[in-house]
């Protein structure tokens, strides 16, 4: 068991435990761990750059945001709480499906890894999304002018009528 | 990236961001900047493919694949119509107005980055960019089923997305780079294609989640039914066939279902196909709500598309992009009549219409040359992409997918003659009585359209050589 | 079993939880948990990807921006969470149920 599968590991539980909390905050903040796992994975894998990216931004701004969201609908949210069962009924249906997915998917996934085409691996991070990456970009400018105006499409600021 | 059609996706973003500060000193400037903006893309476009210098020589120096021309042109069609109803359509004192704008023609900019795109991740980029705006547009008037459509929507794109990541990850893995060139050598050379269908078979489930295929359609009628009326349009005759439709007949052409690689794809692709064609027929029979059985009509003329797509030869191809193309006319100018109806009628329920053809005749009779495109009466338009489709399938030897398409195109002439009969013909109700005529802005895009049905099937030789020619490019 | 087999097995675990979260949770907000841990899975398949084929850099500038569409889809959602909130005055998903035909 190497540190890299134990991260995998954790990942996987923080995920169980904020599907299973009972409370939205913990659920809240275990996708904030879940979050912080997989910028290590980052790490880990020699991709310092997304790492970055998946701590400051996924672990950091999206949790604040979630937060804030909880604590606005807590209050409804806990006056009719949801049916238990179903959750509780999701450590036996990941048991069945861990189970069955052992027997067919490791073959099938060490086939695919045969199957890999080593690239060149060369270049820098930024080279790469300036050279090879440059529609991202602009993809990646659309979205946030996208962000902005749905913001402003969805919370209008109210001139006339109060 | 097609570098030529840059400017199409660059200008209406400039214009977005500028909307807001013009809309602050004259709210009246938003739609104006928008209407030109679009109004002087598709001049441009026009003046690129209609000079009779380019008709004659057989459309041989158009740039580009011819393709992403095509469906830009068409973006920017309907993106006009839609922004100039909703000029007239909307509500003055509205406060989201200037978002609006800002947000339809951001949605026309990811558009054109999808069908300009030559890479799978930056097709997924604007896919997603498109969702984004999508579901804002949907809740434009705050109302209930506005919001609950667009939550809808957003809990079946976004996992569809993540299934997409997944394909790529495969693709990335067994082809070393997410062109579409690569993956295109990769079907042409003698490699197993074993993990690389794998891949494409992600991708394609999760398009088809995005396109509203049968299995995956939960979202589609709630969606197109709830969201502002005027975007429903938008909706229903742009973006989800840009979004899902247009993937998956790219990657029918990459994955060279023609020459009989990735079979079990192909045929899984025709099944569904085909399953949409029925269910959204038969469930368009018995609804109530015009909106909603324009959405489940909808859905099975996307079946057609689908079905022509799995099916993968040059014809078939031909006919699912002019398919398309008509499928983008003839349901936006069904969705905008069915706004006007909510505007001057004050519903949309069947039951509660019926004899508006004296009173609104313009309205009713776009309709009816709308509704007979769709179910394929020739001269019109419809009618030449769905000979076309059912001719490539009656060629391969799918004679019964042949012979069914056929007679579900005669239950589509059945629903929309009951509807026709429901709401513009027989007697009038009392809400059809106080209903006047709506005011000749909002009929001009919808005569626009049916001018174009109507063209675009009697002109049919020239636009056959077009995409003939886009299809000759897209497949060798 | 290899590494990469490990890795992705345990990818369709996580993918597999997501899912199933959507697919029972009748709150809205648990649903965009949901939708965030599939992502999750769908970002670590890219970057077992790349590591494997050497591709790292590449599977890097992806991964880049896909958290940037990660942030403002999940913005986007919640904007829509609260906007039903003051419109319906609930987050429960399994409510709405006004469109029917």
């Amino acid at each position: 068991m190497t540190y890299h599968t134990l991260l995998f590991l954790f990942t996987a539980i923080f995920a169980v435990w904020a599907v299973m909390a009972r409370k939205l905050l913990t659920s809240a903040i275990m996708l904030a761990l879940v979050s912080v796992c997989v910028a290590l994975i980052f790490f880990d894998f020699g991709a310092p750059w997304a790492g970055v990216f998946e701590l400051s931004v996924c672990a950091g701004l999206i949790t604040v945001l979630f937060v804030g969201a909880v604590s606005l609908v807590r209050t409804v949210e806990e006056k009719s709480p949801e049916n238990r069962t179903r959750f509780q009924a999701l450590p036996p249906a990941l048991a069945i499906f861990a189970i069955a997915a052992w027997f067919y998917l490791p073959p099938f996934l060490d086939e695919l890894a045969g199957w890999a085409r080593p690239g060149t691996g060369g270049g820098t991070i930024g080279l790469a999304l300036w050279d090879m990456r440059r529609p991202d970009l602009l993809g990646q400018v659309l979205m946030l002018a996208a962000g902005v105006f749905v913001i402003k499409s969805v919370f209008p600021r109210r001139t006339e009528n109060k | 990236m097609d570098k030529g059609l840059l400017a199409y996706l660059l200008i209406p973003l400039f214009a977005a961001v500028i909307i807001p500060f013009a809309a602050r000193c004259r709210r009246k400037l938003a739609d104006i900047i928008a209407a030109v903006t679009l109004l002087a893309g598709l001049a441009n476009l026009a003046w690129l493919v209609l000079r009779p210098s380019v008709i004659n020589g057989g459309f041989a120096d158009i740039p580009g694949d011819g393709l992403s021309l095509l469906l830009v042109a068409t973006i920017y069609l309907i993106g006009l119509c839609v922004t100039f109803f909703s000029a007239w359509f909307m509500d003055e004192e509205l406060p989201n107005r200037p978002a609006y704008y800002s947000l339809i023609l951001v949605s026309v900019a990811a558009m054109t980055g999808v069908v300009t795109t030559s890479d799978f991740f930056t097709l997924y980029v604007f896919i997603e960019v498109l969702a984004v705006t999508t579901f804002a547009l949907i809740t434009t008037d705050e109302s209930a089923g506005g919001i609950e459509g667009a939550l809808k929507y957003f809990f079946l794109t976004f996992p569809a997305s993540a299934l997409i990541i997944a394909g790529l990850a495969v693709l990335l893995l067994t082809l070393g780079s997410l062109s579409f060139e690569n993956l295109r050598i990769f079907m042409a050379s003698d490699i197993p294609s074993g993990p690389v269908t794998f891949g494409a078979a992600l991708m394609l489930l999760g398009f088809l989640i995005k396109s509203g295929v049968v299995p995956f359609h939960a979202w589609t009628p709630d969606a197109y039914q709830g969201a502002y009326a005027p975007v429903s349009a938008h909706l229903a005759g742009i973006v989800t066939k840009i979004s899902g439709v247009y993937a998956i007949v790219k990657l029918a052409t990459l994955l060279r279902f023609f020459d009989g690689r990735a079979q079990g794809l192909s045929g899984m692709l025709m099944f569904l196909g085909m399953l949409s064609i029925a269910v959204g027929a038969l469930a368009a029979l018995r609804q109530k709500d015009f909106k909603r059985m324009l959405a489940f009509s909808s859905i099975s003329q996307v079946g057609y598309i689908v079905l022509a797509a799995g099916l993968g030869t040059p014809l078939a191809i031909m006919g699912a992009v002019f398919h398309l193309v008509n499928h983008a006319t003839f349901k936006t100018v069904l969705f905008l009549n069915s706004a006007s109806l909510e505007r001057s009628a004050g519903t949309t329920d069947m039951d509660k219409l019926g004899g508006l053809e004296h009173s609104m005749p313009w309205t009713s009779w776009t309709s009816v040359v709308a509704l007979l495109s769709t179910a394929g009466v020739p001269p019109l338009s419809g009618f030449w992409s769905k000979l076309l489709i059912i001719l490539a399938l009656w060629e391969s030897g799918f004679k019964t997918y042949a012979v069914l398409a056929l007679l579900f195109s005669i239950v589509t002439l059945a629903y929309f003659m009951v509807m026709q009969r429901k709401v513009f013909f027989g007697l009038k109700t009392r809400a059809a009585e106080n209903s006047p005529e709506v005011s000749a802005p909002l009929l001009a895009p919808v005569v626009l359209l049916s001018a174009v049905i109507v063209a675009l099937g009697l002109l049919f030789p020239y636009f056959y050589t077009y995409v003939r020619v886009v299809t000759e490019r897209i497949i060798l | 079993m290899s590494t990469f087999a490990t890795e992705w097995y345990l990818i369709a675990i996580i993918m597999f939880t997501g899912f199933y979260c959507m697919l029972v949770s009748r709150s809205i907000v648990r649903q965009l948990v949901g939708l965030e841990i599939v992502s999750k899975g769908a970002m670590l398949t890219l970057i077992s990807a790349g590591a494997l084929t050497n591709n790292l850099v590449m599977a890097q500038a992806l991964l880049i921006t896909m958290i940037v569409i990660e942030v403002v889809v999940v913005a986007a959602g919640l904007a829509l969470l609260v906007k039903n909130f003051r419109v319906n005055g609930s987050a429960d998903m399994w409510k709405l149920n006004g469109l029917k035909g």
